[in-house]
């Protein structure tokens, strides 16, 4: 019977896990349950969504190792609840994918001190709690590169969600990477305080086409930005997962996240007893994301694209290295300067040239 | 063949009451079906939407969490809603509460601050709620003004202040400029009442709250006037009432309990301000008020059973990996057959062979 056997060969190896973590095997003999606290429906199409296919991709991994549990929709108000929940139902390794949920992550983890978890941004790590984001940004600046050379009227237009840092350091690395191309590139803005809205995302997008914007960045979710670039003859770039199919005439590129291999990792971490607090903050060289093909464009220009994001993988080329100097004129670092992780991480000023209100 | 529906003229009060309990136990019995198509056996899954949340001290502490908003935002709304006045605002009155409380603990964040604070936000919070509440019950008695609509209305605006807020003066200087106030001192924090769990002093405070409005209602002058009121404006105007001084009134009590619930939220439950504070709280009071018959006491029960399936949604979730979608259908099959009842109860139902010209069918 491979009942038998399939039943050793797995307790051969929860019996190590179970000897680096101290605990009894007993507890050990079943598979390491992951929970996902998401802040939206799995189906948006957007942050949640690419979150619950990382944790399909967990399971596809990890197969009989892992058993995950989605819990989607939830408030603020309700994480704490959830998270404990998830905790008493024998779940180990909770990643919670919001900013949303930091704080209450922060004050339910020291109440759950066999749980580990992973909050997706966030200001803090604590003994149980690790963060993990990827630098979309790096992808931005590959987008300012394509849109200098792909532009005609020389302005981009950017769909912006909220004024937060995430947000003002994309659009500062938009046009650091156009002005690598062309400085005299420009650039116009379009808050919609929303990151999944298909409706005021498309009449954004009509607005600064309409405003002679010839490529359209978006900080939102939706295809609709996109779409409507195909219809009116623009080009457009994809956001969160590959959008190709949505506009096989305007779009660029896509920034695809890809979460699946970092849940891989942490699950076997703790599987293997190795886990541990952590901040990671991955670009293109850690496959947090990546871009997905370039079409809509000739050969030397996806080969110039495909080399800087292979610079900014490797680290060749950094898109905060000084000089940096504030819409008001006030520097921030100097030539042969860089800025650090927690400077780009509350930026909440445009650089010189990027001529955008703020709102409120 | 035709369908015609007339006004039963015997329905006796008991009935009119129990009607809840009629759709609950058809909501079970199509809940049960429901489970048994989605593979899923019907007594699990109703034991995890109905008992599991009620299993141990820490959920019963989490059905008081969930409820405690609910059931103060329901009181206040029954009274508006027993007066003929359709606040439906309650939203918006919360967040302006939240807003008036997290002043005083911003204000007094990081300086040395006594016992005071909490109730200083609490009685804030309740302050501005019941000024917010005030604008539509002005522009109902001033203009005649439809007060569903301010009301609603006014909800975009008192979310767009908060947003603005903790975007712009309020946002936590050590924040990395994310959208969120500063945590509030443990001061300024809803005192909890257990070692393990998230009961706080504002589950007692609703207890309170209702317990004040049932006897209100039943056994005080202002009571009846509220009832007459919406019941019989004009024996109320013979009665020498003031429709105008009960629209205000009910309004401020309604907002104030709202804004009380706005500071239950920010400081007993996230301990922060952030750009959305309540998951529609004020909206889902609508709903427990009318389940609860738009009695004090029904509003507690509702309250409680709507927290109930709410964690017992979230439950089924993690144990029966049953999508959230299932919850959605529950509470709209709750809703649905709440309805019906109702107007089963109300109205005679007859179909009659053949139309008025002879014709059959």
């Amino acid at each position: 019977m491979s009942f038998n056997r399939r039943d050793l060969i797995k307790g051969a190896g929860v019996a190590a896990g179970a000897a680096a973590l101290g605990t009894s095997a007993v507890a050990q003999a079943a598979p390491l349950q992951v929970g996902f606290i998401y802040v939206g429906p799995v189906g948006d199409f957007g942050w949640s969504t690419m979150h619950d296919i990382g944790r399909k991709r967990l399971e596809e991994v990890m197969g009989a190792q892992v058993k995950t549990t989605p819990v989607e929709s939830v408030a603020a108000n309700d994480m704490e609840r959830v998270a404990t929940q998830l905790a008493r139902q024998g779940h180990r390794l909770i990643f919670t994918t919001s900013f949303s949920f930091f704080q209450a992550t922060m004050r339910v983890a020291p109440t759950l001190p066999q749980t580990f978890f992973e909050s997706a941004t966030g200001t803090a790590t604590a003994p149980n709690v690790s963060l993990y984001n990827a630098r979309f940004y790096e992808g931005r600046y590959v987008q300012g590169v394509i849109a200098a050379r792909k532009s005609k009227s020389k302005t981009i237009g950017y769909i912006a969600s909220f004024p937060v840092p995430e947000v003002m350091h994309a659009i500062n690395t938009v046009m650091r990477g156009a002005w690598s191309v062309d400085p005299s590139m420009k650039i116009r803005v379009v808050w919609v305080n929303a990151w999944f809205n298909p409706g005021r995302e498309a009449d954004a997008a009509r607005a600064l086409i309409d405003q002679g914007c010839d490529v359209i960045c978006q900080h939102t979710d939706s295809p609709a930005p996109l779409q409507l670039a195909n219809e009116r003859g623009v080009f457009g770039f994809g956001q969160a997962s590959d959008m190709t199919k949505f506009a096989p005439r305007a779009h660029l590129t896509s920034s695809v996240n890809n979460w699946g291999d970092y849940y891989v990792e942490r699950a076997r971490a703790v599987i293997n007893g190795t886990w541990k607090p952590g901040d990671v903050w991955g670009g293109l060289g850690s496959g947090l994301f990546r871009l997905a093909p370039f079409t809509n464009m000739t050969p030397e220009e996806a080969s110039e694209a495909q080399k800087i994001a292979e610079a900014l993988g490797s680290g060749k080329l950094n898109p905060f290295d000084g000089p940096i100097v504030r819409a008001d004129g006030t520097e921030v670092i100097g030539a042969g300067g860089r800025l650090t992780d927690d400077q780009i991480r509350s930026m909440n000023y445009f650089y010189r040239g990027v001529d955008v209100a703020v709102p409120g | 063949m035709r369908l015609v529906i007339a006004r039963r003229q015997d329905v006796p009060g008991w009935l009119k009451l129990v009607s809840p309990l009629y759709a609950i136990a058809l909501t079970l019995l199509s809940g049960a079906a429901m489970f048994a198509a989605l593979g899923v056996s019907p007594t699990t899954g109703l034991y995890t939407y109905f008992v599991s949340p009620l299993t141990d001290a820490w959920a019963l502490q989490e059905v008081a969490v969930k409820a405690t908003p609910l059931v103060l935002i329901a009181v206040g709304l029954s009274l508006c809603y027993l007066s003929d006045n359709w606040n439906i605002g309650a939203e918006g009155q919360l967040v302006i509460g939240a807003v008036f409380g997290a002043a005083v603990a911003v204000a007094t964040h990081g300086a040395p601050n006594g016992p005071w604070v909490l109730p200083a936000m609490i009685v804030a919070g309740m302050v501005g709620g019941a000024l917010f509440a005030m604008i539509p019950a002005i522009l109902k008695t001033r203009f005649q003004a439809n007060e569903i609509l301010t009301s609603l209305m006014l909800v975009y605006v008192a979310e767009l202040l908060l947003d603005w807020l903790v975007r712009g003066p309020w946002r936590d200087p050590h924040g990395f400029n994310f959208p969120q106030t500063v945590m509030f001192e443990p001061e300024a924090q809803m005192t909890r009442l257990m070692d393990v769990g998230r009961l706080n002093i504002s589950a007692p405070l609703a207890l309170l709250v209702v317990a004040v409005a049932a006897i209100l209602l039943a056994r005080t002058l202002k009571g009846f006037e509220i009832r007459v009121v919406g019941e019989a404006p004009r024996a109320a105007r013979f009665a020498g009432w003031d429709p105008r001084t009960l629209t205000w009134t009910v309004f401020a009590i309604s907002g104030a309990l709202a804004g009380l619930a706005g500071v239950v939220e920010a400081s007993g439950t996230l301990g922060q301000l952030q750009p959305n504070i309540s998951p529609g709280y004020g909206f889902t009071a609508i709903i427990v008020a009318f389940l609860g018959r738009l009695n004090p006491i029904g509003c507690l029960a509702a309250a409680i059973f709507l927290a109930v399936t709410f964690i017992g949604g979230e439950n089924a979730q993690i144990a029966l990996r049953l999508p959230l979608d299932v919850t959605r259908v529950f509470q709209g099959m709750l809703l649905f057959y709440i309805l019906a009842c109702d107007a089963v109860i109300a109205f005679r139902f007859t179909i009659v062979r053949g139309d008025a010209s002879g014709a059959t069918a």
